[in-house]
């Protein structure tokens, strides 16, 4: 890993040499990132970011990984304060640790973007806007997508849920629960969500959750999962256990292996959220704050929904 | 008469006081859920146990022999990673053998620089955990990794199929332990693995090629890891590229809990798998039972302590120790 990071960083510190060569762009913008290549929708949005900033003739981008490690992370801060860029993105690596930094970058008045997960409350002070998606709502149309199909149905009035929700005490896994435990008695007030437990982002644990789920119920309808890649997990033990046929999946952040078991019919639904969107969102957000211009400081992205019924509008994730 | 029988029962039990142990945690769930001990459950939780089992199979070699494998979980991702992609560049003919040679290249590496260089096994394989980390993430580029043609493959067979109504894993898994428990127990080979960790300077003084046993144990564990990565790649037809991470503390949680002793020296197979199994069964026994996650965490440690424990308490035959 570490000969990775440091082949990045490399990269990265050449570009901003290059970029004090040319000289030719308005902003300066950096952006110190979670943790690159440890998973595909973080290498996806690195690149994508990298593209949009090269697209661009107004911008010249710094681009930093902190490789998943909050002291680095706060390092880079730093680094970026020093070289006096025009603003500063952060993907924040833990939301508590870095605000000091957000703070001191504020205060040497460098606007801070903060992109896909917001850091904790405390240091909203110091956070010009929020770039990314909206958990919650993805969520309640998770829900959404869940009741309308079982409306279609008709077992609106009887079906169970069991929810397997993403890593137990991450942000992103307790709004997305939340938002699906709030709306799913909203919209269907008589469908009942039996049981949720952790997969953690896992789809080999979320397999064995599901597994179990199948021995403890006779009858599951339907299936909630944080995202698709847990999602997948599930339908794997489904299948394996010749109950696949009567269950409904629905998911969040739709991978390329969500997409395709939709394709093949065995998936039905899931939030669309793609890291090219969520990359090209942070770079706009971060301009816009630098062109003066007014942003909500939840300057949320769309994330779509997806079922098998419209999944030939969306192009395959890469990821 | 009676009190022989008695005296033989205890003998039992200061043996096997884990596999007793095993026993009591079974029917304590199967009275709080019926379903736990319905016969597909059952083979489901073996079934998936048998990645955990393999991999401490091998574990239990580098134990007995007085170190520690710490980069398994590591080496686990990079053998699934790299099966799934030669699966589709080399087909599952060559892919799989190469991805075997590959594993074992890395425990070659291992057992070179624990045996041969004598560096300490920890920091060794606590190295070797970030560094494979770091080579599945480059050789993948940070992508999860998939078959494409996940119908049109046999690849499945290791992960989902099954023979005379057994679940393939659970086949290789129980081959893999006999076969293992009559290398450990049964060959000089075996004999030596022990004296080497029970007493390094004796084995050696007594000609026993230290260096060299240290080295088969790490090739061992490193093909056992291989045969993890074929069952977990083939079960699922795709991973993530952190799908064994962790997996090192359960595998080495499982092998002390089946009471092979940290210093070297001691420990069989069979009991490595009942360390397994009950690891498995207790994450599936709380699933059922149907306790709130965050109480899981807690609960499970409980019982490994308390399984512990009365292992303890059967061979020294009272509860406290004699000696406070």
């Amino acid at each position: 890993m570490n000969f990775r990071k440091t082949l990045v960083t490399t990269t990265a510190l050449a570009s901003f040499a290059m970029v004090g060569a040319a000289a030719a762009a308005d902003y300066t913008i950096g952006i110190t990132q979670n943790n690159v290549g440890v998973d595909s929708y973080q290498t996806t949005y690195e690149k994508a970011f990298i593209a949009a900033a090269e697209a661009n003739d107004k911008v010249d981008a710094v681009v930093l990984d902190a490789g998943g490690d909050v002291a680095r992370q706060i390092a880079q801060m730093e680094d970026l304060i020093q070289q006096n860029v025009d603003a500063i993105i952060i993907w924040p690596t833990n939301g508590q640790a870095v605000i000091p930094a957000v703070r001191k970058a504020h205060n040497a008045g460098i606007p801070v973007i903060v992109t896909n997960s917001n850091i904790a409350e405390e240091g909203f002070d110091f956070v010009r806007s929020f770039s990314g998606p909206d958990n919650v709502t993805q969520g309640a149309r998770s829900a959404e997508i869940m009741c309308d199909k079982f409306k279609e149905m008709g077992i609106e009035n009887e079906a169970q849920v069991v929810q397997i929700s993403g890593q137990p005490g991450y942000t992103t896994a307790i709004e997305r629960a939340g938002g699906f435990e709030d709306r799913l008695p909203e919209v269907c007030p008589n469908v009942t969500l039996v049981e949720t437990q952790p997969g953690d982002w896992n789809r080999e644990k979320s397999q064995q959750v599901m597994e179990a789920f199948l021995v403890k119920y006779d009858d599951i309808d339907g299936v909630y999962s944080g995202d698709d890649n847990m999602g997948v997990g599930a339908l794997n033990a489904a299948k394996a256990a010749d109950r696949a046929g009567d269950i409904i999946f629905v998911g969040a952040t739709n991978f390329a292996v969500g997409y395709e078991a939709m394709g093949r019919g065995e998936y039905w639904g899931s939030i669309y959220q793609s890291p090219v969107d969520d990359a090209e969102a942070a770079l706009q957000t971060a301009i816009d704050v630098l062109d003066g211009k007014d942003i909500p400081f939840l300057n949320y992205f769309d994330t779509p929904k997806i079922t098998q019924d419209n999944m030939s509008e969306f192009d395959k994730p890469v990821f | 008469m009676a009190q022989s029988h008695l005296k033989a029962v205890g003998e039992i039990l200061a043996k096997h006081g884990i596999l007793v142990a095993f026993i009591l945690f079974m029917i304590a769930f199967a009275l709080l859920n019926p379903r736990f001990i319905n016969s597909d459950n059952l083979l489901g939780v073996v079934r998936s146990s048998a990645i955990l089992g393999v991999m401490a199979i091998g574990v239990t070699f580098v134990v007995v022999s007085g170190n520690l494998d710490l980069s398994v979980g590591s080496m686990m991702s990079f053998s699934t990673i790299v099966v799934l992609d030669l699966h589709d560049k080399l087909g599952p003919l060559l892919g799989i053998p190469a991805m075997f040679a590959m594993t074992m290249a890395l425990g070659a590496l291992i057992g070179f620089l624990v045996g041969y260089l004598k560096l300490n096994s920890l920091i060794v394989t606590l190295g070797m955990l970030s560094a494979i980390h770091g080579l599945t993430l480059t050789y993948s580029g940070g992508k999860n990794m998939d078959i494409a043609d996940k119908d049109g493959t046999w690849f499945g067979f290791f992960g989902q199929g099954e023979l005379l109504g057994v679940p393939v894993p659970i086949l290789m898994f129980a081959l893999l332990a006999a076969g293992l428990t009559l290398v450990l127990s049964k060959t000089p080979f075996g004999r030596k693995v022990y004296a080497v960790g029970g007493n390094g300077v004796a084995a050696t003084f007594s000609g026993i090629p230290r260096a060299r046993i240290v080295f088969y144990c790490y090739l061992i564990s490193s093909f056992c890891v291989a045969m993890a990565g074929l069952i977990q790649a083939s079960r699922s037809l795709g991973s993530q590229n952190t799908v064994g991470q962790g997996l090192e503390l359960q595998v080495l949680a499982a092998v002390i809990l089946g009471g092979a002793s940290l210093l070297g020296g001691s420990g069989t197979i069979f009991k490595t798998v009942i360390g397994v199994l009950i690891l498995g069964f207790i994450q599936n026994g709380l699933l059922l039972v149907g306790l709130e996650f965050y109480v899981q965490y807690i609960v499970t440690w409980v019982i490994i302590i308390l399984a512990v424990w009365l292992d303890i308490a059967a061979k020294r035959g009272q509860l406290w120790s004699p000696i406070a």
